[in-house]
């Protein structure tokens, strides 16, 4: 059956991304359990989420096949919200 | 606001194929998979997380030593659970959304029901934090560090039951056959607004519970 293609295709690199979040998930837990802070650490932690957000964007929405505004809406949240979260973050280091 | 419909309509091609992930890097599509209202939907709920997330970092910025005290007494290890059960969720659903796609109706109702097995994973383990921190007297007005993260945390916890009711119903019809490979839009909207619903909490977790 063609319509079984598209199906088998997704779902061996949506069980790598799966596993990717798992691992990414597993650093982040690991930094606030080893209670690291700082600038550095904290925008670490923050980059992590956002890449990982975008992952869950791209292959869980699927959005990864999709042109025009509705490719960009997930990507352009996590960079105006991230960019305003690490804003708060910077500016409590600097002032 | 356009329906699916008013859109098949529209752009046949796009919708019949459907916007699917696994499509070849050139068969980009117009529209998102799902309904496109769900889409609408969760744009207008990733904007209200996202001013919440951004006036958290914000209050923060002025009360740093209460919230660095603070979030010391929340439980990362739940926070863990949590995050893995809506990742495992999530992973559940896309499989059940490929089942649906390849036309069979009965797998895709099995993932789905596992899909909300481990949204219920998600509630108990929440539910057990909130029984703690009432246990210990804590509530909205406690300090402005609690008043986030009780507020946040339980404004996603109702996105989450919302989430497993439309998994559910997602389920339900699939369990009677209601899917085939030419008729999944259902599936595809309950999985999208499933995925939006890990997506805000991916960010919830580091911000709320890890950085400091």
């Amino acid at each position: 059956m063609n319509s079984s293609a598209p199906g088998r295709q997704l779902v061996r690199p949506c069980t790598g991304i799966y596993l990717a979040l798992v691992l990414l998930t597993g650093v982040t837990w690991a930094i606030g359990r080893a209670g690291l802070s700082g600038l550095g650490v904290s925008l670490l932690v923050l980059a992590l989420a956002l890449f990982k957000g975008q992952l869950i964007g791209d292959w869980f929405m699927g959005l990864r096949g999709v042109r025009g505004i509705w490719r960009w809406v997930i990507i352009i949240w996590l960079f105006v919200f991230g960019g305003l979260i690490t804003l708060a973050f910077v500016l409590t280091y600097r002032g | 606001m356009r329906s699916r419909m008013q859109v098949r309509e529209n752009n046949p091609i796009s919708l019949e194929q459907g916007a699917t992930a696994a499509a070849p890097a050139d068969a980009l599509h117009s529209y998102p998979p799902g309904d496109l209202v769900i889409w609408i939907f969760i744009l207008a709920e990733l904007l209200v997380f996202g001013i919440f997330f951004a006036s958290y970092a914000f209050t923060r910025l002025n009360h740093v030593p209460l919230f660095n005290q603070y979030q010391l007494t929340l439980d990362r290890d739940a926070a863990l659970i949590n995050t893995l059960a809506l990742l495992t969720s999530s992973y559940f659903v896309i499989r059940g959304v490929v089942a649906a796609r390849e036309g069979d109706s009965a797998l895709c109702a099995r993932w789905t029901w596992a899909a909300v097995a481990m949204g219920g994973v998600f509630l108990v383990v929440k539910t057990a934090e909130y029984a703690h921190h009432i246990g210990a007297g804590i509530n909205l007005s406690t300090n402005k560090f609690y008043m986030f993260y009780l507020s946040l945390t339980f404004f996603h916890y109702m996105h989450v039951i919302l989430g497993m009711v439309i998994l559910t119903a997602v389920a339900l019809k699939a369990g009677k056959g209601g899917y085939s490979s030419d008729d999944h839009v259902g599936v595809e909207t309950g999985a999208s607004y499933w995925h939006m619903v890990d997506l805000v909490w991916l960010i919830l977790f580091p911000l709320v519970y890890v950085m400091r």
